[in-house]
């Protein structure tokens, strides 16, 4: 007899179980072919964002059933649509509107006018849809359904560029059957906004917050055109994601990722001042230091902070003396150790999660950055290093880090020679904590040293990932390290399916292997 | 004794509890504190838990025990990109029990609004249903299938581009 929780009894728990299959697409639809109780719970969660894919236009369709006749006539569809099981429009919750177009687009020159893939590219790069009455058409008879079917969004990712044909600001006109469309939105993504499109968006954006004050994170993409003050327009559309910002009522994320520096902030990072008892995260990209960042000073519960590209340093050092920061993550082309350094002395105890990763070259001066990392933060339990020297210092500090759970690393290893390589590895496999569960060796960087790595290696990995798995003496040591510390539950490499099958076989009586993205665990 | 209401309740001070047949747990005051329907229970000689019998109410309360100094996270905090990623060991090995035990525990964490624990549950029982078809899931659950076969032929038309995802 099954557990009446899952039976009809309990749907609220069924539900939430369900719902951690959210990013399972092919779980869930096994799940909802189990009974039919299970498929009334599991259709909803299937069908709440299906637009993130566009190969899989061929579910546009299914929408066509709820259409009216006049409708469907109009958008030039006149095959006979049979009744659906269910009315699908009504659970969507996530919607990207620039992916929701590419796809009805898709399915309208694939599917409905037999295009070649290659003629839909062409028709694409030709960027004429206006011409194509019946794709937009389509587009807007959808939308109008998502709205009159009762469904409520929870994230909205909105498009001001050029070739976008919808229009976010007449959403708001087709809402008189359903005003709550937008009142349970939590996350609203502002992609980058052209100039063409600058009016669409400052008239959606002062018009959004009449409908809801529950988003909890807000991210703005930036301009595709170069900011200035001096023109009315842009100024205009400042002031309308100011009025954003402070109309909402709990804050918790707030970023801003800009293509150009923006040296000048026009009052954006002031209007968090309104989000001060809410805000927990901010990411920032290209931005100078201005005095509006003191304003998050006042932010007592901001806890993460990520700073991407050519941002100033000075910005986490301001703040950094009143609040206390357990996750950062700074992704830079070059990182500057020595104000790193002082971040790390900073944020000291309270740092549980830290990412470094230099893109373009090898982190230079890395000893600052390691003495600090040693100094000022010992309960680091997730760590992840990008592109610096595999030196005795980071393998001691690294062993230092008693709470150490989750341990991301790419060395540079090209000074170093063979014989040194096999002792250092057999440092590091050696001293990492005991406490360390996931091992993540990013850009195969170990690749000839694994087995050295994985016989000496006493550490309780469940997790670990290092793409590469070719040569025999890898998964000798690989099934002995299975079978000496029995604690090793997934492997991650590049694709699987790639080994050889004796090999796969061989190693999956000892451990599941997957692809790496299906472990990989982000700071 | 602390009558549970404080926020204040030291390491030292316990609180009674008693599951619905009839057995009784002295735990850590603070735990009750920290979960307001155990908090809701303390106190009264005659005060028993209904609906969670000893051996649930055992494994309950050694989960609370082992999370006592988690952060508490604030209402409404839903950042599932973490959590979904990760169960701790001691958590996975927590509930390695057999499936009515788990399931009973998913129930108290509910009744007891042990959000955490729930959770952890919840999360569980879906990755016992990750990549296996739909026969696995019914055979590892014990579920029967009432789907008549054109429904179920609908279904697979209908949703085809969630198959091979």
């Amino acid at each position: 007899m099954a557990s009446k929780l899952l039976m009809v009894d309990m749907p609220e728990l069924m539900e939430k179980i369900l719902k951690n299959l959210n990013n399972e697409i092919d779980s869930l639809y096994s799940c909802a072919l189990v009974s039919r109780y299970w498929c009334k719970i599991a259709i909803p969660i299937l069908w709440q964002d299906p637009f993130s894919f566009d190969e899989h236009y061929s579910l546009i369709p299914k929408y066509f059933s709820s259409l009216s006749e006049d409708t469907l006539k109009e958008c030039g569809l006149n095959e006979k649509i049979s009744k659906t099981l269910f009315d699908y429009a009504k659970f969507l919750k996530v919607l990207d509107l620039d992916c929701f177009e590419r796809m009805v687009k898709q399915w309208n020159c694939i599917e409905h006018f037999e295009y070649t893939y290659i003629e839909y590219i062409e028709y694409i790069e030709q960027d004429d849809w206006k011409k194509c009455p019946s794709t937009n058409l389509l587009v807007n008879s959808l939308l109008k359904l998502f709205i009159e079917s009762g469904a409520t969004l929870h994230k909205l990712v909105v498009s001001f560029h050029d070739s976008i044909m919808i229009m976010p600001e007449k959403i708001f006109s087709l809402l008189g059957r359903n005003e709550s469309f937008f009142s349970q939105l939590q996350h609203l993504s502002l992609d980058e906004i052209s100039l063409v499109k600058i009016e669409s968006a400052i008239a959606f954006l002062r018009a959004l917050p009449k409908y809801t004050t529950k988003i909890s994170a807000l991210e703005f993409n930036g301009f595709e055109f170069t900011f200035t003050e001096a023109e009315y327009d842009q100024l205009q559309l400042i002031h309308a994601l100011i009025y954003i910002i402070k109309s909402q009522k709990q804050l918790r994320l707030f970023s801003i990722v800009i293509e150009e520096t923006l040296a000048k902030h026009y009052g954006i990072i002031s209007a968090l001042e309104s989000q001060k008892n809410s805000l927990q995260e901010i990411i920032v990209e290209n931005c100078d230091y201005s005095e509006e960042f003191e304003v998050l000073k006042n932010c007592k519960n901001l806890e993460t902070l990520r700073f991407r590209t050519y941002c100033d340093y000075k910005i986490p050092l301001k703040m950094l003396d009143y609040n206390k920061i357990n996750t950062l993550d700074i992704v830079d082309d070059i990182i500057e150790t020595r104000e790193m350094a002082l971040i790390l002395e900073k944020t000291g105890i309270s740092l549980q999660r830290l990412k470094v990763e230099s893109r373009s070259e090898q982190i230079q001066e890395d000893s600052l950055l390691l003495n600090a990392l040693k100094s000022f933060c010992p309960n680091i339990t997730y760590l992840y290093i990008f592109n610096i020297g595999f030196s005795t210092q980071l393998i001691e500090v690294i062993g230092n880090l008693q709470k150490l759970q989750f341990l991301t690393l790419m060395c540079n290893v090209d000074d170093v020679q063979e014989e040194e390589m096999k002792i250092r590895v057999m440092q590091f496999a050696k001293i990492l904590p005991l406490t360390l569960q996931y091992l993540d060796l990013v850009d195969k960087w170990l690749e000839t040293y694994i087995d050295i790595f994985l016989n000496h290696c006493n550490s309780p990995l469940r997790k670990l990932i290092f793409e590469k798995l070719e040569n025999e003496k890898n998964t000798k040591a690989l099934i002995e390290f299975c079978v000496r510390k029995k604690t090793l539950n997934y492997v991650g490499l590049d694709d699987p399916l790639m080994l050889d099958n004796n090999i796969r076989k061989e190693m999956e009586a000892y451990v599941e292997l997957v692809p790496y993205e299906d472990i990989t665990i982000d700071c | 004794m602390d009558n549970g209401t404080s926020n204040s309740a030291s390491e030292n001070e316990t609180i009674t509890l008693k599951s619905c047949d009839g057995i009784e747990f002295h735990i850590d005051a603070r735990i009750a504190n920290r979960y307001t329907l155990l908090n809701n229970w303390n106190g009264g000689e005659s005060a028993c838990i209904p609906n969670v019998n000893g051996k649930v109410l055992e494994k309950v309360l050694e989960w609370c025990e082992h999370h006592i100094n988690d952060p508490q996270l604030n209402c409404g905090d839903d950042d599932s990109r973490r959590r979904n990623t990760i169960i701790e060991e001691w958590d996975e090995n927590f509930l390695s029990c057999d499936q009515d035990m788990l399931f009973e525990i998913i129930l108290a964490a509910n009744y007891l609004e042990i959000k955490p624990l729930l959770d952890l549950g919840c999360k569980t029982v879906a990755n016992m249903m990750k990549s296996k078809s739909p026969e696995e899931i019914r055979s590892a659950f014990n579920i029967d299938n009432d789907y008549t076969p054109e429904e179920e032929e609908q279904f697979r038309k209908e949703n085809e581009w969630a198959e091979d995802y």
